[in-house]
């Protein structure tokens, strides 16, 4: 998968498990998760929709020292072989 | 003003807890049992609302049959209160140094769980029977992390918190922002309990509890969807002072369809029917005093 391709839908997934109303033209790869709104139950929603779009089978401890949206990306790229 | 108020609730609570403490246990449980009929008598809105709760649950049809079950249920609500905070003075199973008074009522499949120490548990348990001794009882064979709503005063937490001795029995905050810890409870092999019947103020899913939609948090299902971790179903049932059964339910186990609302919904709506049925078995023992359905 080509990164754009990753980056479009990681965001679609995250816009879907986000609670709050984010302005993500201006989420860059920075910014926390925790930032976005993105609770302790948001991240269950998260890790669900990220396993279920990405067809992975990760084990959700795995994200534990997934802190910012940059983090993310490269945890998923590194499964996905992007 | 706010702190004038503060400060009178922790004298209080210090005094009601040094009375629990010092008074011998029959006296401190007939005192329990009294003062829950005094508050049942002066506090006219639980009331109501836990006698309106039982006819709306259906486990009863009449007026009276409801008030006497939910006069009992207050009784028993008090009993486990204080044997709760007894539990430190006495020694008791509630505070998880004895298991000569516990019977367990489980199945062959979950006493292989519990005696598989790399294997995670999803405990769902609801406001039935003594939910304290569940935790503090299942301890005793694996450990186990609670998930609290710390009270609103910090002395008055702090002071019942000290109160109960915990053994491997811990609690975290549900305010707390980290996941990980749910992943790393579940990872090391422990039990972590939820309770399936509090109000959810945000983002639950309306699912029907005795027939009525009641907001339900999604959590457990999310955790058991995410961690393939097993639920079980269990709750304590008070037998008498200081004596409890665990029951315990065929562990839940969900494979995805892919429709995230439609899996989150099936176990919420399996673990329901769970607890029902153990509620219309010992209706006495369910907290009915909380305004489930709101």
């Amino acid at each position: 998968m080509i990164r754009t391709e990753l980056v479009e839908r990681l965001r679609d997934v995250m816009v879907r498990s986000c609670p709050e109303s984010v302005d993500w033209d201006e989420v860059d790869e920075t910014r926390t998760i925790e930032s976005l709104g993105i609770d302790s139950l948001a991240m269950l929603d998260l890790t669900y929709d990220l396993q279920q779009a990405f067809e992975l089978e990760f084990e959700p401890e795995d994200l534990l020292g997934v802190k910012t949206v940059g983090d993310l990306l490269a945890f998923l790229a590194a499964r996905v072989g992007s | 003003m706010i702190r004038l108020r503060l400060l009178a609730e922790y004298a209080l609570a210090r005094v009601f807890l040094g009375a629990v403490e010092l008074l011998p246990a029959p006296l401190a449980m007939g005192a329990a049992r009294r003062m829950a009929d005094l508050v049942f008598l002066v506090h006219r809105r639980r009331r109501r609302i836990a006698t309106d709760n039982v006819l709306a649950s259906g486990i009863v049809a009449d007026a009276r049959a409801a008030r006497r079950i939910a006069r009992e249920s207050f009784r028993h609500l008090a009993l486990i209160v204080v044997e709760s905070l007894r539990s430190g003075v006495e020694g008791s199973v509630n505070g998880g140094a004895s298991a000569a008074l516990v019977e367990w009522d489980v199945p062959a499949s979950v006493e292989a769980l519990l005696d598989d120490e790399r294997q995670g548990l999803i405990l769902a348990s609801g406001h039935l029977g003594s939910w304290e001794a569940a935790a503090q009882i299942l301890s005793l064979r694996k450990p186990v992390m609670g998930i609290t709503s710390p009270m609103n005063n910090p002395r008055v937490e702090r002071l019942v918190q000290e109160r109960k001795p915990r053994g491997r029995f811990t609690l975290t905050s549900k305010h707390d922002l980290d996941t990980g810890r749910f992943f790393a409870c579940l990872k090391r092999g422990d039990v972590l309990a939820l309770m399936i019947d509090q109000r959810a103020l945000k983002r639950g899913i309306e699912v029907a509890f005795f027939g009525r939609p009641a907001a339900t948090h999604t959590s457990i299902a999310l955790l058991h969807l995410t961690t393939r971790v097993p639920i079980v179903f269990g709750w304590c049932e008070r037998v008498g002072p200081g004596h409890y059964r665990f029951h315990a339910e065929e562990p839940l186990r969900h494979a995805r369809s892919g429709d995230k609302e439609r899996d989150v919904r099936a176990i919420l709506e399996a673990l329901y029917h769970k607890l029902e049925c153990a509620i219309r078995a010992h209706p006495e023992q369910y907290m009915w005093g909380h305004r489930r359905w709101r």
